[in-house]
């Protein structure tokens, strides 16, 4: 336990703020990917495993564009994209699955049309990794003895702001209303004149829409390649187990819960266990809170 | 205005419904009534296109309606209070009713003055003005069978079908379920009134039609049927 002795002295107290940092901005990218499974799990109960791929092409997509359109002109077209690529998804994957009431057809689906978006970006922008410039300053920000990279900060700022633009649309606007209704429940929903179809429709491109947002947002602190997506996606469905699949709150959550875990098991223990901690949460929360640490299930009375 | 023919609908393979015919005219009360699993539900839920029937014509006003989907159906005007009352758990008393005016406020429909038919909703249901923040789902049944029924009328529609208002609910509630219809009635709302109570829904409809096995074994004038033997014996209880 000598990393504990680690944490504990003066100097490398810095180190571990450092860490938490780092850690919550990767945990925020968690964050959203997660609050995009749940926009399609509220309307469908179903999942989109090809939110990774959303999330790359988003980041791919930006990094041609930049050059034409500059960081701040190129976010609304990346935005743009990513709701047709989700409706694309739930078009072509998903619906024929709801339809034939094929109970597992749309994991597939969706798992193979990620696959396809990726080979497709393999051979557009090639199999190497890319730097994606960051539309701020590089040079860190000193916090106390923390240093935090702006782009870092962008990260956090921008997740907070997306999760909130679409929370808000849910709560005030009747669209979004007929989206909550719609996860309430469908049959009666489609009672009240809402195009239920349409609405699942909309919630994949939503979640794609956060998705290849979220893609602009790391691509700068991270590296920028057609595999960039696989392996967030992995960890932010465990975040969705994490903080249960309805609340966005839970994503936030859960999110940085993984990410620090993670960097921290990076540092302190060693770059090969820092997936392990973060697994074991998962097991526990299944095993003694099912429906996720911020799951809530609706009060019925009859 | 709603018009039935030759209705056949059921489940998967299993016919349900073997050609019922009937019609709701504008401005009437309409029950059908029936005993458990006569197919009651089935048919709102063939004619609203919850379900989709296997054959046969549903004609609101001029249009063939059947095998539209529901929500086509809401915007041509039917609103359908379902079995269970369905209403959305998770959102304010306020929100479900203004859900119910979905068509109106997205202007599908004519928008008219949604906000008077708040006012209108919380005078004959005062119990959901005092509850108009809280969440749905932890209303009491009869505060949630209130709010489906204020629900469906929020819609405006040309016609209103209502699947077993009184289900579950004790004697006094039962009682201002069909105080309410009644209002309604006076009010020349057209409805489809699906009842298990039989008696009750007599008293108040115009017509009555009586489902078995899915078929319709009586029909008549509703005050007729009351104090028809064959329909008392069977339906009625001899009461
Ligand atoms: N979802 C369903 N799947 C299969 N059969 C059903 C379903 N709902 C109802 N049924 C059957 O259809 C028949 C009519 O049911 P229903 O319309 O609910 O009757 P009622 O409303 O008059 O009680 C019953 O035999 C019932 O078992
Ligand atoms: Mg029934």
């Amino acid at each position: 336990m000598d990393w504990i002795s680690t944490l504990l002295q003066a100097p490398t107290t810095s180190i571990f703020w450092q860490l938490v940092a780092s850690g919550v901005a990767v945990g925020m990218i968690y964050a959203t990917i997660a609050f995009g499974y749940q926009l399609t799990f509220a309307t469908s109960k179903t999942l989109n495993f090809g939110q990774g791929e959303a999330l790359m092409l988003g980041a791919m997509l930006g990094l041609t564009l930049l050059p034409y359109l500059g960081y701040w002109l190129m976010l609304p077209v990346i935005l743009i994209f990513g709701m047709a690529q989700g409706a694309v998804v739930e078009r072509l994957g998903v619906r024929p699955a709801i339809e034939t009431k094929s109970e597992f057809g749309w994991i597939m689906a969706t798992i193979a049309l990620g696959i396809i978006f990726r080979n497709m970006a393999e051979n557009i922008w090639g199999r190497d990794d890319l730097k994606f410039p960051s539309p701020l300053p590089e040079t860190a920000i000193e916090l106390g003895t923390v240093r935090i990279l702006p782009a870092e900060i962008m990260v956090v700022v921008g997740a907070l702001l997306m999760m909130a633009a679409v929370e808000t649309f849910n709560r005030r606007s009747i669209y979004g209303k007929a989206f909550v209704a719609t996860s309430n429940d469908i049959d009666a929903a489609g009672l009240m004149g809402i195009d239920t179809r349409r609405v699942i429709t909309m919630s994949y491109a939503m979640s794609s829409m956060t998705a290849a947002f979220a893609g602009v947002l790391v691509a700068p602190v991270t590296l920028t390649g057609a595999t960039m997506g696989a392996v967030l996606a992995l960890k932010a469905f465990a975040v969705a187990i994490i903080g249960g699949l309805d609340s966005a709150l839970g994503a936030i959550v859960g999110g940085i819960l993984l990410g620090v875990i993670e960097t921290l098991t990076g540092y302190y223990v060693s770059t090969g266990y820092k997936d392990v901690p973060g697994l074991i949460l998962v097991l526990i929360v299944l095993a003694i809170r099912p429906a996720g640490l911020f799951g809530r299930r609706t009060i019925k009375k009859v | 205005m709603l018009k039935v023919q030759d209705l056949k609908a059921g489940y998967g393979r299993v016919e349900v419904l073997h050609g019922l015919s009937f019609h709701v005219p504008k401005g009437e009360l309409v029950t059908l009534i029936g005993s458990n699993g006569a197919g009651k539900t089935t048919t709102l839920r063939a004619i609203s296109g919850m379900l989709r029937p296997q054959s046969g014509a549903i004609l609101l006003g001029d249009a063939d309606i059947a095998g539209l989907p529901s929500h086509q159906v809401a915007r041509r005007g039917l609103a359908h209070s379902p079995e269970g009352r369905r209403i959305f758990p998770s959102l304010s008393v306020e929100d479900n009713l203004r859900l119910g005016a979905f068509v109106r406020l997205t202007g599908v429909r004519e928008k008219g003055d949604v906000e008077a038919d708040f006012d209108r909703m919380y005078d004959l249901f005062p119990r959901l003005k005092e509850r108009r923040a809280q969440q749905a789902g932890t209303l009491s049944g009869g505060e949630q069978q209130m709010l489906a029924m204020g629900r469906a009328l929020m819609s405006r529609p040309e016609i209103l079908l209502l699947d077993e208002p009184s289900m579950g609910l004790a004697p006094r509630l039962v009682e201002g379920v069909f105080d309410t219809i009644r209002r309604l009635k006076e009010e020349h709302v057209t409805m489809l009134l699906v009842e298990q109570f039989a008696a009750m829904a007599l008293d108040v409809a115009d017509h009555a039609y009586v489902l078995e096995n899915g078929r319709i074994r009586f029909q008549g004038a509703a005050k007729s049927l009351r104090n028809d033997p064959a329909v008392r014996s069977a339906y009625l209880g001899g009461h």
